[in-house]
């Protein structure tokens, strides 16, 4: 897979041949308005907890939560970070606990 | 019953070495009247908050890690709250997540052994082999956050 692309970071939208479509990089949809899609490679996202085998999401450990609160220090979501649906609502549990005893900020100010 | 609980707590950097533990000896004290037992303590010293409680940006943390009943959890909360110095605290209940964390990951061993078994290859993983190993290469098609 090619076609480096920053996700997160400032929210960047990936522009021009669709911000939309599945993850991965499954060419769908061709010329569904008219135009000619050409196909978009996206490098295929793995969710970050099954990949290194992180089975145990703990709020105390900043290190491991910090990147999915980028900047406004909101949650990253799962469409941005690859992360699946079981580690997402672990990490969430884990963003929250580290919120209330201010390990991790609720905003930005 | 017995359970185990994780408890964090946030006393107020204008709190003096003495006092921090003072407030040790007390949970402690309540934990040893209602029959449980600290298993381990950890003081993480003086951190900064991410945010600003109170007038307070910095705070120094504890962390205790107790067996015992949900009432004495809920005294200790109790108290802990009616302090004046203890600017925050945090009671978790562990002992489920560690046992479904140990079972997963025993799981995992286990049948990563049968199936090198299965392949011929001794069962554990030798030092200096791994199809995913720590190049820079490998990691590519990974959802890059080191930027962020």
């Amino acid at each position: 897979m090619n076609g480096r692309k920053s996700f997160g970071g400032g929210g960047s939208s990936t522009g021009g041949g669709g911000g939309r479509g599945g993850r991965a990089g499954q060419n769908q949809q061709t010329g569904k308005d008219g135009q000619q899609r050409r196909p978009m490679f996206r490098r295929r996202k793995v969710c970050k907890f099954c990949a290194d085998k992180i089975d145990d999401i703990n709020y105390k450990d900043t290190r491991l939560l910090m990147p999915f609160v980028p900047e406004r220090a909101k949650i990253l979501p799962r469409r941005i970070s690859g992360t699946c649906a079981l580690h997402q609502r672990k990490l969430r549990v884990a963003i929250l606990r580290a919120r209330q005893l201010a390990l991790i900020p609720y905003t930005a100010e | 019953m017995n359970r185990k609980y994780e408890l964090v707590y946030v006393v107020s950097p204008d709190a003096t070495d003495d006092q921090v533990t003072d407030l040790h000896t007390q949970v402690e004290a309540i934990v040893q009247r209602m029959g449980g037992q600290i298993e381990k303590t950890e003081n993480w010293g003086r951190r900064r908050l991410a945010y600003e409680i109170g007038r307070h940006k910095e705070g120094t943390y504890v962390l205790e890690l107790i067996n015992g009943s949900g009432e004495l959890m809920k005294e200790i909360d109790r108290r802990l709250k009616v302090s004046d110095l203890v600017i925050r605290q945090l009671v978790v209940r562990v002992d489920e997540v560690q046992e479904v964390v140990e079972r997963t990951r025993s799981k995992r061993s286990e049948s990563s052994r049968r199936r090198r078994i299965a392949r011929g290859l001794p069962p554990d993983r030798q030092p200096g082999e791994g199809q995913r190993g720590d190049s820079d290469d490998d990691r590519d098609d990974r959802f890059d956050l080191s930027d962020l």
